[in-house]
């Protein structure tokens, strides 16, 4: 019933790191169906900020999710081309459901049995809290786990208001 | 989760299509008694009996063992079918129906003990205890094995089940314990022949055969039904001469008797010979593969598209074969999802049955149409708003009868229902010739619930539509039936979430029509192709009715007037970029297509019209569902992803922004 099901053969303690904005992110792996390219987006007029339009992954229409919106970071500027597309494959309202997550950069894989995670202090960001699960230190920077659950949730006020 | 269901859900699922069968089944017998009816009905009841305990369903096979016993007398043509036989087989019907759905849990338990469950075996055995006492037996029902019934007979019968058969839960014990209770077993002998030895044996498999001795009363097509379905079995029934003469059990199916006695393979008696051979596929895998097939009309769109650019002649060919064969391929797959919409009427009986004894009214349902194909996605969806239709018909539309006489009327009212195809949808008129909707108080209701300007001039067609809005209900008092002024919209919000249409015509004191208009098929819609900007978005074809060149128009809209004079009617307008893209288009030459949606008309500008497409619907994921204006996506064949305009959600969101502007 879970993504993972579908997902390449991952370590489920596998953390797929990418970059948005600078900073960098991590889910786990076992969500992930493929990383690609950019392709065109079809606009979702009136659709709610962070699923702003659709793509065509291989025949199969994916909402594009745009987790600045939901993280209070500025918008990226529509000139910059580049980033990359990671496709996840995860339970929505209890339906296995393709979302195309818009990225910067994707960095690599870690593990995370060796990562100590850390609560986010008050004022130590201007996230949500619910949509992050915590942060841990790797190397020589920081690395953000998101909370897939809440962040993907297509309904924005059941986890939160802004 | 995974492919084939568990035997028990695909007994489940049998069982409740015999038992839905019952029902039109029982309401036919009513009307017409046929023998071949009357054998439908004891075959599925004895199907149910069997089945239902070889998969645990104690309470629902002892049940159904009494309504089969009762039956059995109806088959002897001991008990005559009129309404009190038929009103006691629905509800032993029903409560079948409800032991079933408590199924394996405590509750069937509960159930079986009820005062209904009481009341309703009492009723089957008073039927049971008057055999032989009532009146004749309907000279149709006279079969040649019914006509001795009542003298001790001796049968052989030899036994050999398929050797698969126990994968599939057959069981031989039960069989035989049930040929015992037809009379008195004189012999039981087991041919073992064919056992192999205990290194070669297969526990799953079955060897042994049976040659039974039989000596009862009962005739030739109770022991048939013994094994009804002991499918493919190796089985000869034949009747011995009397006792005295008869040496006992032979060897294997060839021991037939010269003479009278008949040897009839079980296959043949256990289905009538004009049901089609079918299989039974798990509905997901048939969504899958109408999945599959949208990728293909796609993929198929995208090829000719490209044969197109190349301009190979070659290429051209293949591409036009490839079209034919996608074409015939998705005419052959939608067909198998489609049913014939009778398989809902059989329901449709007995509301009407039902209600119009409650109400105490005399009402005839008539269908016709019944062979109309439709997905059964849309089948299932509404039967909830026709069964509302159709009680409010007998609850609102027909009189009660002393009105019916007083206006000159036929004692009986008549609700019809009639389905037809019509191109590319399915029609389905539900039409009543009762009182006709109150057009006065459905406007004096519209006007004090602000949905009517005072001084507006509606036509009367239009004023009937007015039922659909959401809370209007003109029944002066509450009855159980309907009438609560919810269920209208209820109905025609569940039509367009099938993206189907609903209009009513009514006559004061001739009656009520309503039209419903559904489209075939759930996956694949023709569409038109329109450009707003640089976005493709698809109109669905159903929803139009002419396109028009704004050039032509007299649409200046920098006064606020959002209307243009077409073919002499003021036509409202919504200009799609304001409405998707926030702003005017600031193209010029753009064009007005006109869709009609809630009995209005509506004309939306888009700024070029590409051309009509067959595209597959896919729908929103939750992320969009709420979308306003649009209905779903579509990839179109150079790959982009194309939106899907829900017409009659377009209009109501234009109307709900006029009111508050004018609020």
């Amino acid at each position: 019933m879970q993504a993972s099901e579908t997902s390449h053969d991952a370590d489920p303690q596998s953390l797929l790191t990418f970059g948005i904005a600078g900073e960098c992110f991590a889910i786990p792996v076992a969500l992930i169906h493929e990383v690609i390219d950019p392709l065109p987006v079809t606009p979702v007029p009136n659709a709610a900020e962070h699923a702003p339009g659709l793509i065509n992954v291989r025949g199969i229409v994916t909402p594009v999710l745009d987790i600045r919106r939901k993280l209070r970071m500025p918008q990226r500027s529509q000139q910059s081309d580049g980033g990359r597309l990671i496709v996840l494959e995860l339970p929505v309202e209890e339906v296995v459901t393709r979302v195309a997550l818009a990225a910067d950069t994707v960095i690599g894989v870690v593990d995370a049995d060796g990562l100590t995670l850390d609560a986010v202090p008050e004022l130590g960001a201007r996230w949500p809290k619910a949509y992050v699960r915590g942060v841990a230190q790797l190397d020589d920077r920081l690395v953000v786990l998101l909370n897939t659950e809440t962040l993907f949730s297509p309904d924005e006020n059941a986890t939160l208001t802004s | 989760m995974t492919g084939l269901p568990s035997p028990t859900e695909t007994f489940i699922e049998e069982a409740q299509e015999q038992i839905e069968g019952l029902e039109g089944q029982l309401l036919d017998l009513e009307k017409v008694a046929s023998p071949e009816t009357i054998d439908a009905v004891f075959r599925a009841l004895h199907t149910i009996k069997g089945s239902g305990s070889m998969f645990g369903f104690v309470e629902l096979a002892a049940f159904t063992h009494h309504f089969e016993d009762a039956f059995d007398r109806v088959r002897d043509g001991l008990v005559v079918i009129g309404p009190d036989l038929i009103n006691l087989s629905l509800r032993a019907r029903d409560h079948m129906q409800a032991l079933l759905a408590e199924g394996l849990n405590g509750g069937a338990k509960a159930l079986s003990e009820s005062p209904e469950a009481r009341h309703l075996l009492e009723e089957l055995a008073r039927l049971v205890e008057r055999e032989g006492t009532t009146a004749p037996r309907p000279a149709a029902n006279q079969g040649a094995a019914t006509q001795d019934a009542g003298r001790a007979r001796r049968w052989h019968i030899h036994f050999k089940p398929n050797p698969v058969s126990l994968r599939n839960g057959m069981r031989p014990d039960l069989l035989l314990a049930e040929l015992e209770e037809l009379g008195r077993l004189v012999t039981l002998d087991i041919d073992a022949s064919d056992l192999p030895p205990l290194d070669a044996l297969d526990p799953l498999t079955s060897y042994l055969g049976w040659n039974v001795v039989l000596d009862t009363s009962e005739t030739r097509s109770a022991i048939d039904a013994v094994f009804i379905f002991a499918d493919s079995a190796d089985l000869t029934i034949t009747e011995q001469p009397p006792p005295h003469e008869t040496p006992l059990a032979r060897q294997g199916p060839s021991a037939t008797e010269p003479g009278p006695k008949v040897d009839v393979p079980a296959k043949s008696t256990r289905q009538p010979a004009s049901s089609d051979e079918t299989i039974r596929v798990a509905s997901g895998r048939l969504d899958a593969i109408v999945d599959q097939l949208g990728e293909l009309v796609i993929a198929q769109a995208r090829l000719e598209s490209l044969s197109k650019t190349i301009g190979n002649g070659e290429l051209d060919t293949l591409a036009e074969e490839m079209g034919r064969l996608v074409a015939s391929l998705r005419d052959a797959t939608l067909g198998i999802r489609m049913l014939p919409i009778e398989t809902v009427f059989g329901k449709f009986r007995r509301v009407v049955r039902d209600l119009s004894a409650d109400l105490g009214k005399d009402v005839l349902l008539v269908t016709d149409g019944g062979e109309t194909e439709i997905d059964k996605n849309v089948i299932d969806r509404l039967t909830e708003p026709l069964v509302h239709l159709i009680r409010n018909s007998v609850d609102h539309g027909i009189e009660p009868t002393d009105q019916r006489l007083a206006a000159g009327k036929s004692r009986h009212g008549t609700v019809s229902l009639v389905a037809q195809r019509e191109s590319g949808e399915v029609a389905i008129v539900i039409s009543d010739d009762g009182g006709g909707l109150n057009l006065e108080a459905i406007r004096r209701k519209a006007i004090a619930r602000g949905l009517l300007q005072e001084d507006a001039d509606v036509p009367d067609a239009q004023l009937g539509n007015l039922i659909f809005a959401p809370g209007f209900s003109t029944s002066e008092t509450v009855s159980k039936v309907s009438g609560r002024g919810v269920g209208m919209d209820a109905v025609k919000t569940a039509i367009e979430a099938l993206r189907g249409k609903v209009e009513v015509v009514s006559n004061r004191g001739e009656g009520t029509r309503i039209t419903l208009k559904l489209p075939v098929s759930m996956s694949i819609i023709d569409g038109l192709l329109v450009r707003i900007g640089s976005d493709i978005y698809v109109l669905p074809l159903s929803a139009i009715e002419e396109c028009v060149d704004i050039a032509t128009l007299d649409c200046s809209h920098d006064s606020g007037r959002t209307m243009a004079r077409i073919h002499d009617h003021l036509v409202p307008w919504l200009d799609l970029a304001e409405v998707f893209h926030g702003h005017g288009s600031g193209e010029s030459d753009r064009r007005m297509v006109i869709v009609r949606a809630d009995g209005l008309r509506l004309g939306v500008i888009v700024d070029e019209i590409i051309g009509q497409h067959q595209t597959v619907i896919k729908p929103f994921s939750p992320y969009h569902r709420t979308v306003e204006g649009l209905s779903g996506a579509t990839i179109l064949p150079d790959g982009a992803v194309a939106l899907i305009i829900d017409v009659a959600s377009l209009v109501r969101g234009g109307l709900a922004s006029s009111r508050k502007a004018a609020a």
